[in-house]
């Protein structure tokens, strides 16, 4: 037997999300069927007004409601920094830290041949036109991911950018805080070891 | 390290197994099709949580059941350490002391296994991937830096190949993105060369030893790896990458037309040479098969050096394939050092007089008795 059309369509909806399967797919269109009038509306109207009303910041990249975003036009925020990003989701975790306060940068994605994302295919353009029109930033901190794909994004951005007189700076790889030495991988432990500091 | 019980539900042919071991020589003997490798294959996937047979997890549970179990006690310096792997339609859950690991890395480790069944013959007779392959999972089994460094080579290498074949075609320009990926493999594959120089140093010497003990002192094993860089030359890492980068640079324009990456240690190989002579192509069966068993063996002295601990050995289907000169003189490199699992359809009464109090198991289908 099939399922009638809206809830097929419902499914089909739901599995264009990442990581939903058709049975994950079906029971969320179930588990909406059962929801309050109220808020399944809520819900579809949040869905519209992300997509509507979100756009993305044309000095930095990030997704804004006006632009440029906040950030951009705060002008309290140190002017001399920039943090490279790999996705706008990263600038609100570096921003619920509290302690950056200079400005981000967001590539859409890292480079990647093999996921079609070659040095065109994500925000660096944008990066180097932005350096070069403000003469006032000095350093860029490049915070992609600790894997083989952020770490040649960090490269490729330095060789861009270090002829041009500008420090290129990456995030240390180390230890997570709070954690255990006994229940670190090994090769997290061997990168907090060359990672070391002073004291 | 040593495996001191085993029991076995519902995996392969056996339904309800439970064997005490011997510290020494444990031997399988059975007809054809009994279940004496299926028994080598339970211990290989307690140690690894897979089997060297299928990547099929579902053909390990017996046909008639839904849910196979291996578990088993392992005696370490010291302690007992109890280890537990389940398979059913849902996936695998590993457990450490009773404890389910989130992890099935944090699992493996806590038994070592060694196996030597007849395919690895080809470890000698097959292709350079066959040998890199050996040398890249042996090394990453003893050397945690090693698995990473090869692991983030492999990946770069794969982005780099696919940059290379977009430029060729002229779907992508930007050579300075070409060079960082170069240097990301230089860097790696610096680290990756340098470690495999000083373990197939320490590999050779107990290649070389072995050898000359199956032969008895008529053939001498040595190593000779094969590799567009002089790695023989080359003392340290920045020298190693000096010389890449070189290589690299020389290589850059064919690179370009042929669209693949030309240069690195996934191109090298290893030669084995028996009084000096490539193995593969002049060795005799017999010559090929005493090598690939003494680099296996080896492997186990390896192990021991690195890590501190024997591992366990596996042998399937060994003994029937050497003469008895050759079997008396494996029993004695192995005798009193590892704990050794051998499964064969018939035991010479050389062997048997040779084995220390061998501990005897008959297979006949399913059932395992002691001799
Ligand atoms: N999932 C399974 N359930 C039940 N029986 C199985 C399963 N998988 C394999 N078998 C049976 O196990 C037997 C093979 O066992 P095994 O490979 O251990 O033989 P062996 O004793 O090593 O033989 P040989 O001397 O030929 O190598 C076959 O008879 C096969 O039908
Ligand atoms: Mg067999
Ligand atoms: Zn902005």
């Amino acid at each position: 037997m099939q399922y009638p059309e809206p809830i097929t369509q419902l499914i089909a909806s739901y599995m264009k999300l990442p990581g939903i399967g058709q049975k994950s797919a079906t029971r969320l269109a179930f588990y909406t069927l059962g929801m309050d009038e109220e808020d399944v509306t809520g819900f579809a109207q949040a869905l519209i007004a992300a997509k509507r009303d979100l756009q993305f910041c044309s000095i930095c990249g990030n997704i804004t409601e006006n632009d440029p975003c906040i950030i951009c036009q705060d002008t309290s925020r140190d002017q001399t920094t920039v943090l490279v990003v790999e996705q706008s989701k990263d600038v609100m975790s570096m921003e619920n830290t509290h302690e950056y306060h200079g400005l981000y940068h967001v590539l859409h994605g890292v480079l990647s041949p093999l996921n079609g994302q070659g040095p065109d295919d994500i925000n660096i353009t944008s990066l180097v036109t932005r350096l070069q029109d403000h003469s006032d930033i000095s350093e860029v901190i490049v915070a992609t991911n600790a894997n083989s794909e952020g770490e040649a994004t960090a490269m490729y951005l330095a060789r861009l950018l270090k002829p041009a007189g500008i420090k290129v700076t990456r995030l240390a790889h180390g230890l997570a805080v709070g954690s255990d030495i006994d229940y670190a991988d090994e090769m997290t432990l061997i990168k907090a070891v060359e990672g070391r500091t002073e004291l | 390290m040593e495996l001191n019980k085993l029991t076995v539900q519902n995996f392969r042919n056996y339904s309800n197994l439970q064997l005490e071991f011997s510290t020494g020589i444990n031997i399988f003997l059975g007809a054809n099709a009994q279940g004496k490798t299926n028994l080598l294959e339970a211990i290989y996937v307690l140690a690894l949580t897979r089997s060297h047979r299928t990547s099929n997890d579902k053909e390990l549970i017996n046909w008639q059941n839904q849910t196979a179990t291996v578990s088993g006690s392992v005696w370490r310096d010291n302690y007992k350490l109890p280890l537990e792997i389940t398979f059913s339609k849902k996936g695998k859950k590993a457990l450490v002391n009773h404890l389910e690991q989130a992890k099935l890395s944090q699992y493996v480790g806590n038994l070592n296994v060694v196996l030597f069944a007849p395919e690895d013959l080809e470890l000698v007779k097959g292709s350079p991937a066959i040998r890199r392959n050996f040398i890249d999972r042996e090394f990453g089994q003893i050397n945690p830096k090693y698995l990473f460094n090869a692991t983030q080579y492999r990946n770069i290498l794969r982005q780099r190949n696919n940059y290379l074949r977009q430029l060729q075609l002229q779907q992508a320009h930007d050579l300075v993105y070409l060079d960082v990926l170069t240097e990301q493999l230089v860097n790696y594959g610096a680290h990756i060369l340098l470690a495999r120089k000083s373990l197939l140093a320490k590999l050779e010497k107990v290649a070389h030893q072995t050898q000359q003990a199956i032969t008895d002192g008529q053939e001498t094993l040595t190593f000779k790896y094969v590799s567009a860089i002089k790695l023989t030359e080359l003392a340290d890492l920045t020298a190693i990458k000096t010389a890449l980068t070189n290589k690299f640079a020389s290589q850059k324009n064919r690179e370009l037309q042929q669209g693949t990456t030309l240069v690195g240690p996934h191109r090298d190989d290893l030669q084995f040479l028996v009084n000096g002579q490539n193995v593969q192509s002049f060795g005799s069966q017999g010559q090929q098969r005493t090598t690939a068993l003494a680099v296996k063996l080896a492997e186990i002295d390896l192990m021991k050096i690195e890590t501190g601990e024997y591992p366990v050995l596996l042998l399937d289907d060994v003994l029937s394939e050497l003469d008895t000169k050759r079997q008396t003189h494996l029993l004695k490199t192995i005798q009193d050092k590892v704990q050794t699992f051998i499964t064969t359809p018939s035991l010479s009464d050389v062997a048997r007089h040779l084995i220390k109090k061998p501990k005897i198991f008959l297979v006949e289908a399913g059932k395992v008795t002691e001799e």
